[in-house]
């Protein structure tokens, strides 16, 4: 009985509307730009819903933030229309606002008229020159275009100027890894350990960095640093593998003068790492036994070798 | 309670108690809705937001300096601190001395924040005390010190009469700092209507309105730099790691720290 009512009510939660009242889409939206999520289809749905039942005006002074909101989230789900209509109603509350202006080239960007919108970028910067996110625009037009180097270029410079902009440090470690810079992506990713040194993720991040560069050296560095991010989270099976590779291959190339830690040493880390990945495959369940199995003859065969 | 009771009159409640209320919380608003008006957007210079990020980061790199390699925390160390071409020693800023009296925009920026918070409590202030003094509006409920009562009993000056009684000057003031939960009811948080907001920044203003000489503050920056050294946190991290949460608390703590 109870598994048939919730298969009826699932198809029911897929049609819902994320909203039924002007109140709901308000605390809908004032939630997620609290929260900065990035869940642009849901906004223009709350969107939708408030412009064409005619809505908007309800929000009292909270409408202009919505509709930036929901002019951005516009832009990325490619609803043009939509953007048009928050857009007007921006401008004609905010004629002379900067924000606004940087909307209005947001919207040409969406448009790829690249050059109009770095042009009016840069009518922005000459009235606010520390306005750090139209700086950040006219990076990512390089980067739609495709430039990659020239994008390096600029987020070096605008570094140079914001160095603890953490978001710019992680963009320039993706954009040197798109390049195979994995010495100067590994400098970034340097800057956001030290900005945020309890996020597991960056380590295990630099550490997949350093295993590609491979070379003794850098290996010992991820192993560290996988090490770190499995002790950070303990649940990461990412971090876990990342360990058991790093070692076993350490343990592997070492012949016998390792530079800090002996060939014993790697292979016991790297058999603790496989022991731990193993308990942990085996607590989700037994079900799964030949992968199991799979996984056991994977890692021995990888410790042999 | 033997000694006889004191009886208010009710005009007292309605012309004087509740006045004071309604004229304190009008004023609040107003004033609220003044300084949005006078408010003036701070532009801020680039090489200010620069000089403060470069700031933070070689901070950062001072207390999480140890999680990264050590040839990585002397490359950064040597950046912000090398002689001849180090960030620190390179960037020489002009100092500023802004004096308050030259530079028109602070003036006005002093002047609009006299404008809402100061003038309206000595004008309103004095109207209420040459307009409601010597009434009692209301008492206390419970018994208080006789200390209390230049605090209550303003513009009253009866020694005999009990600490709990409050005067109405006195009724103000406590008005004037008691209502802000109902601001933050009304017009949201951070709003201008509070009055010991504007107390604290009176407090604080003179050291916040000087903006910090960014030269002294980068020679500060640039010693904390020089005298720190890099602990790698991950020297033993697999042993760590492998031996696991059964670290005993007390080794956490002192490991390195007379190393």
């Amino acid at each position: 009985m109870a598994s048939r009512r919730a298969n009826l009510e699932e198809p029911a939660q897929l049609i819902q509307p994320l909203c039924s009242s002007w109140e709901d889409a308000r605390d809908l939206l004032r939630e997620w730009r609290e929260e900065n999520l990035r869940n642009s289809e849901q906004v223009v749905e709350v969107g939708d819903f408030l412009m064409q039942r005619g809505l908007a005006g309800k929000l009292g002074d909270e409408v202009w933030p919505a509709y930036e909101q929901i002019f951005l989230a516009a832009l990325e789900c490619g609803r043009l229309e939509l953007a048009q209509v928050c857009y007007k109603q921006l401008r004609r509350q905010f004629p002379g606002s900067l924000r606004v202006a940087k909307l209005e080239a947001m919207r040409y960007e969406f448009l790829q008229k690249y050059d109009v919108a770095e042009q009016k970028y840069h009518k922005i910067l000459e009235e606010d020159e520390a306005n750090s996110a139209v700086h950040k625009r006219l990076i990512a037009i390089h980067k739609a275009q495709g430039k990659i180097p020239e994008a390096i270029k600029e987020l070096n410079k605008y570094l140079e100027r914001f160095m603890s902009d953490h978001e710019a440090w992680l963009e320039l470690a993706n954009l040197y890894i798109a390049e195979l810079e994995y010495g100067k992506a590994a400098f970034c990713l340097e800057e956001l350990i030290m900005a945020n040194p309890q996020c597991h993720l960056y380590h295990q991040r630099y550490a997949e960095i350093r295993y590609t560069q491979g070379g003794t050296e850098n290996m010992e560095l991820a192993r560290k640093y996988f090490a770190q991010a499995a002790k950070l989270n303990p649940t990461s099976i990412r971090a876990l593998f990342g360990l058991f590779l790093a070692a076993s291959h350490l343990a592997s190339q070492q012949k016998g003068g390792g530079t800090k830690s002996s060939k014993s040493e790697n292979k016991k880390y790297a058999a603790w790492a496989a022991k731990q990945i193993q308990e942990r495959y085996e607590a989700l369940g037994q079900s799964e036994d030949s992968q199991l199995k799979a996984l056991t003859a994977t890692l021995d065969s990888l410790e042999l070798s | 309670m033997a000694d006889p009771e004191l009886l208010l009159d009710p005009a007292i409640r309605i012309w004087v108690f509740m006045p004071i209320v309604v004229i304190t919380f009008l004023v609040g608003l107003i004033r609220h809705n003044v300084s949005l008006l006078l408010q003036s957007d701070k532009k801020v210079e680039l090489q200010q937001v620069a000089d403060s990020q470069a700031l933070i980061r070689s901070r950062l790199l001072r207390e999480h300096g140890k999680y990264v390699p050590r040839q990585s925390f002397l490359m950064r160390k040597h950046f912000f601190n090398e002689e001849e071409s180090g960030y620190f020693k390179k960037q020489k800023r002009k100092p500023v001395m802004k004096n308050p009296m030259t530079d028109p925009t602070m003036m006005t920026d002093m002047l609009k924040g006299n404008l809402t918070s100061v003038l309206p409590m000595i004008v309103i202030g004095g109207w209420i005390n040459w307009a409601f003094s010597g009434f009692l509006t209301t008492k206390v409920p419970f018994p208080l010190t006789l200390r209390f009562k230049p605090m209550l009993q303003r513009g009253v000056d009866l020694p005999s009469l009990d600490a709990s009684w409050v005067s109405s000057v006195s009724w103000y003031f406590l008005n004037v700092f008691g209502l802000r939960s109902f601001y933050t009811l009304i017009l949201g948080e951070n709003n201008a209507a509070d009055t010991s907001r504007v107390m604290q920044e009176q407090m604080s203003g003179a050291a916040m309105a000087m903006p910090p000489d960014p030269n002294k503050a980068f020679k500060a920056e640039w010693e904390a730099l020089e005298v720190t050294d890099h602990q790698w946190a991950l020297e033993n991290v697999e042993e760590e790691l492998i031996r696991g949460s059964n670290l005993p608390p007390e080794e956490i703590f002192v490991k390195d720290k007379f190393a």
